[in-house]
């Protein structure tokens, strides 16, 4: 029996790794704007718990040059603040991705063989 | 349409920017614009918005606390020392001597309230600046101002003295509106430097008080 406490630590823990490259992945075909892509990620399960710390995640994606942002006019609204992959941050998914596969098959691997 | 929803909101983006505080001011900004904006967004998605679906909306988005020690991991901030500062008489004396200090040893009192001020591990570089540029001297440069003002000050104030008698004369108003102007501004600037000592000394204090708050949501 797994308390629920360490259970959302597991959790947190697997998401922080992974986190910024589901983001960047979110971005690979279209650029978004913040309050777009969080209801993305919250769509998928486990993805988020607080779905504020997705813009720290964002200014730092920007800081690091993996995004870059635009602002656009809005027609219900103010401004959105648009970001979209950089050169560098489709190489760093595409290099997630390929460690990405492997890795998750070999735990796949490990953790059903005695399922 | 009850204001409670924009006080709501109000609350959390101020609670949130104070949690924020470690962060350097251009991230910190950016962070709370994002946020704000996020919630204009999600706000403007519902057709009959209540009181519980902004709550919902800030619940989401989590706690402000949260959201900070998240921000503070990415951008590598250290993060606060986990048991709250606690004032000491290095606080307490910084606190008397900015105010009061140059009245008990003129000019030297409010130095050593300086340096009080920026040895304590209490306040950020923000307050420090704040605490010795508002103002000098504390209400001791105030008492100066005000006895300068008071004694000799009439000159400046009434204009020069009469060339026949002598003496300064008693009714001003001749001078003309430029003299009540100044009148006024004198008064203004005495004011503003008695009350602006003891303001930056309540901050400061409010600043030594200042805990986190519990969750908004």
């Amino acid at each position: 029996m797994v308390d629920a406490g360490k259970q959302d630590a597991l959790l947190a823990q697997l998401r922080k790794g992974t986190l910024q490259y589901c983001v960047l992945a979110l971005l690979s075909d279209e650029e978004r704007y913040g309050f777009d892509l969080v209801r993305s990620l919250a769509e998928t399960d486990g993805m988020v718990t607080s779905e504020g710390t997705i813009y720290p995640l964002l200014s730092r994606l920007r800081r690091d040059g993996l995004v870059e942002t635009t602002w656009r006019e809005s027609s219900s609204g103010p401004p959105r603040r648009y970001y979209r992959l950089t050169k560098s941050g489709r190489a760093a998914l595409d290099a997630f991705k390929a460690e990405w596969g492997p890795f998750r098959d070999s735990v796949d691997h490990l953790v059903e063989r005695k399922a | 349409m009850s204001t409670t929803p924009d006080k709501l909101v109000e609350r959390y983006l101020k609670h949130l920017e104070v949690e924020l505080d470690d962060l350097p001011r251009d991230r910190r900004r950016e962070i709370v614009d994002e946020i704000a904006g996020h919630i204009v967004e999600a706000r403007a998605g519902l057709e009959h918005e209540t009181e519980a679906d902004v709550r919902n909306i800030l619940e989401a988005l989590g706690d402000p606390a949260d959201i900070a020690a998240d921000a503070r991991e990415r951008f590598e901030v250290e993060a606060p020392t986990a048991t709250p500062y606690k004032p000491g008489w290095i606080e307490v004396g910084a606190l008397v001597l900015l105010l009061v200090g140059a009245l008990i040893v003129p000019i030297v009192g409010w130095f050593i309230g300086v340096a009080l001020l920026w040895i304590s591990g209490a306040w950020n570089v923000r307050d420090k600046l704040i605490g010795t540029l508002f103002v000098p001297g504390g209400l001791g440069l105030s008492l100066f101002l005000l006895v300068s003002a008071g004694g000799g000050g009439s000159s400046t104030i009434c204009g020069d003295p009469d060339p026949k008698t002598g003496g300064y004369p008693f009714n001003c108003s001749e001078t003309g509106s430029s003299t009540s102007f100044t009148h006024v501004l004198t008064f203004a600037l005495v004011i503003a430097v008695v009350v602006t000592p003891i303001v930056t000394t309540a901050y400061l204090g409010y600043r030594l008080r200042r805990q986190p708050a519990a969750a908004t949501a």
